[in-house]
């Protein structure tokens, strides 16, 4: 095919690439941006978005871990994607609401290094119970044929190559990666800055004694934040499971690259994030078709190369930085 | 009081009074904690693997026992860093698995001597930890551990594939041969005699050398005005900057210090195992360090060591164990105990960071303050007792 095929091509898996990263990553910066937590578990959200849509959307049989040697021969209710992109991120809310209210609020107060430290910990907790729960095994987790149907609805299907001009051929399941992804970060752009509830919370991040001695509830913005976070993560889960294998490491693995995107684009900034993943996202991509063997190293060469000439990241304020 | 000050009684000394004085004044000097040390060093391997009832009881092997010491100095170096300076750095394993990258690289293309695979490898560990604490500590609190994840996450990437050349990539750096002691002392050999009950292999020796010599120069460096400046650092950065000091050189010094002690850990990893997986450059392992250092106790001299044996053995030991039942009977609690071992180990992580941020030591120290305590009350009231009892007569 023609050079300018190749970079099209090259460009969309950058963008889908990247989508799983900027989805991570504007979590992550939200609520390293106004709770000023540092989040090693985050990954371990990913996880349990991954395992949550694995078992919403399919249902795969189970071979090692506990839960087949308790009887269990099968994992998942079978009840189509769609399903698990609604129900998931609700789910992973919820988890992000439990860890707010009864473990990072509790380390607020304490330093950074205590923060990392708890939720690193934590990380290792959830990695090990899904561990002991499938096996070390990675399971399989299908790209779904078709969203949006209900009963004699057939839906849209979603899998398979799809036509583009120029590019020919490309899986259409990953334009929707990048679609789902756009319109997420669009919504929480939408809600924190042009809503009463994002006004609270931004102004939670500039002085946040100054917010609860006007009389407002501070806490309540604060724990759905980390709740969005959280969901965010769950959603990143969703659509990047059918993309990579699953198993219980998936967690810790994304969560180097997911801290990095922030950390390039700038703690806080929402925007930042969204080119923090876009350029690691076309660096991955990139490398892997030019020079397979440094496609990981590139990355973090990248990353050490923007923080080294822009400490604060690509976007940030300098005086965000907690 | 004169009277008593002029004839100390048999029981003040049981109680309290001058014995333990003396051991208290005895117990802060430098040559006293390093004797110490290699007395223990030196039983340690008997009591863990070949006394009768004890090592029964623990079920430790030889090679697990040195284990234990190299990881130990691996975490005396950490525990510098992260419990002295305040600096918690997410990427020691590029020091640890770059030094022991380098001493197996020297001892297949230069030398198998284990001095000069030592050297080699702590040499290259502490140049690495100049270079990369130059520019990681470029930024303060959670950017600097991200920095130090990222640039040893590279490495890691590096040996994996563009410089598999050299390391052998995903298989990880085997056919090491390690070379015999100044020519002559092979390392695997039994010492013979007394020595060889209580140390076992020349090896243990080799590594128990080193660890007494990191316990001194720690200790050295801790209580030097040098080691004061990195408290200052970690209590409050800001003020210790007012003060005049050049906070930045000190921090780097701190890095590269503890770089160093990883890099003598990483290269007698080396030559304990002639063997080095791709594993040890990843950054599970500077996970590994964190968890056993903050288990034991940052912040104290023996208390990372303390939690590198903990976790050791709970990894080596444990994890094999099938069945948990109440001790001598054979009810079964759990099942299939060793299959938890992690987790129970990741649940343990959370509550000491949540509960006793000075970890395992911090418990034993509250311990022996409150057993001291209590010692002492009852001292004071026996010899209230025997005050009375003596007016009477």
């Amino acid at each position: 095919m023609s050079l300018l095929s190749d970079v099209l091509v090259i460009l969309l898996n950058g963008l889908q690439q990247g989508a799983i990263y900027v989805l991570l990553a504007v979590g992550l910066s939200i609520i390293l941006g106004t709770l000023k937590f540092v989040n090693f578990a985050h990954g371990a959200l990913y996880l349990i978005g991954t395992y949550a849509g694995l078992f919403v959307a399919l249902n795969v049989p189970l071979s090692n871990g506990k839960l087949a040697e308790w009887g269990f021969s099968s994992f998942g209710l079978d009840i189509g994607f769609f399903a698990a992109l609604i129900f998931v991120p609700i789910f992973v809310f919820g988890v992000g609401l439990l860890m707010e209210r009864y473990l990072a609020r509790a380390f607020y107060d304490r330093p950074d290094t205590d923060q990392i430290l708890v939720t690193f910990g934590l990380a290792i907790v959830v990695q090990e119970l899904f561990r002991v729960l499938f096996g070390s095994n990675s399971l399989p987790f299908e790209q779904p044929e078709r969203i949006l149907s209900f009963g004699s609805f057939a839906g849209l299907p979603v899998s398979g190559p799809i036509a583009l001009p120029i590019v020919g051929n490309f899986p259409q399941w990953r334009l929707w990666v990048i679609g789902i992804t756009a319109v997420l970060v669009a919504l929480v752009y939408l809600l924190v800055e042009y809503t009463d509830f994002g006004l609270v919370v931004r102004a939670g991040t500039r002085d946040a004694e100054m917010v609860r001695l006007l009389g407002i509830k501070i806490t309540r913005p604060y724990i759905v934040v980390f709740g969005i976070g959280a969901a965010l993560a769950g959603v990143a889960g969703v659509v990047g499971g059918p993309l990579n294998v699953v198993n219980p490491t998936i967690g810790t693995n994304i969560l180097v690259p997911a801290f990095l995107t922030v950390v390039i684009g700038g703690v806080g900034s929402i925007a930042g994030a969204v080119l923090g993943g876009i350029v690691f996202g076309l660096t991955t991509a990139a490398l892997v078709s030019f020079a397979p063997a440094w496609s990981q190293v590139g990355l973090y060469a990248i990353a050490a190369i923007v923080l080294l000439t822009r400490p604060q990241g690509l976007l940030g304020d300098e005086e965000v930085s907690p | 009081m004169s009277e008593k000050d002029a004839n100390p009684s048999a029981k003040d000394a049981l109680v309290g009074g001058t014995l333990f004085g003396r051991w208290e004044k005895l117990r802060g000097r430098e040559g006293t904690v390093v004797g110490i040390t290699a007395i223990l060093v030196a039983v340690f391997p008997y009591l863990f693997a070949r006394a009768p009832v004890v090592s029964g009881f623990l079920q430790g092997y030889q090679s697990l026992a040195t284990l234990i010491l190299i990881w130990g100095i691996f975490a005396i170096g950490f525990d510098l860093l992260l419990g002295y300076t305040g600096l918690l750095s997410f990427g020691h394993a590029a020091f640890w698995g770059g030094a022991a990258y380098a001493a197996g690289i020297v001892a297949k293309n230069v030398s198998g001597d284990p001095i000069v695979m030592v050297v080699s490898g702590t040499l290259f560990a502490v140049l690495l930890a100049w270079v990369l604490g130059f520019l990681s500590l470029r930024r303060g609190g959670i950017y600097f551990s991200i920095l130090t994840l990222a640039f040893a996450q590279m490495f890691y990437y590096m040996a994996a594939s563009p410089l598999a050349f050299l390391t052998n990539g995903e298989n990880g750096l085997t056919g090491v041969e390690v070379g015999s002691f100044l020519g002559v002392i092979h390392l695997e050999a039994d010492i013979p005699s007394v020595g060889g009950m209580l140390l076992g292999t020349w090896l243990y020796a080799f590594v128990g050398v080193f660890f007494v010599g990191a316990v001194a120069v720690a200790y050295r460096i801790l209580n030097s005005p040098y080691g004061m400046v990195f408290r200052a650092i970690r209590e409050n950065e800001q003020r210790a900057e007012f003060v005049g000091l050049n906070v930045w050189r000190y921090k780097l010094m701190a890095f590269i210090i503890s770089g160093g002690f990883a890099g003598v850990a990483g290269s007698l990893f080396t030559i304990h195992g002639a063997y080095v997986p791709l594993q040890s450059l990843f950054w599970t392992e500077s996970g590994d360090i964190v968890v056993m250092t903050v288990l034991g106790g940052a912040g104290s001299m023996f208390g990372p060591v303390l939690g590198v044996g903990l976790y050791l053995y709970i990894e080596n030991i444990v994890s094999t164990i099938q069945a948990l039942t109440i001790p001598f009977t054979d009810i079964v609690l759990v099942r299939d105990f060793g299959f938890y071992w992690h987790l129970l180990l990741g649940v343990v992580f959370v509550v000491v960071v949540w509960v006793v941020p000075d970890g395992l030591w911090g418990i034993l120290n509250r311990l022996r303050e409150l057993a001291v305590d209590l010692g002492s009350k009852a001292a004071k009231r026996l010899r209230a007792r025997s005050e009375n009892g003596g007016g009477g007569q």
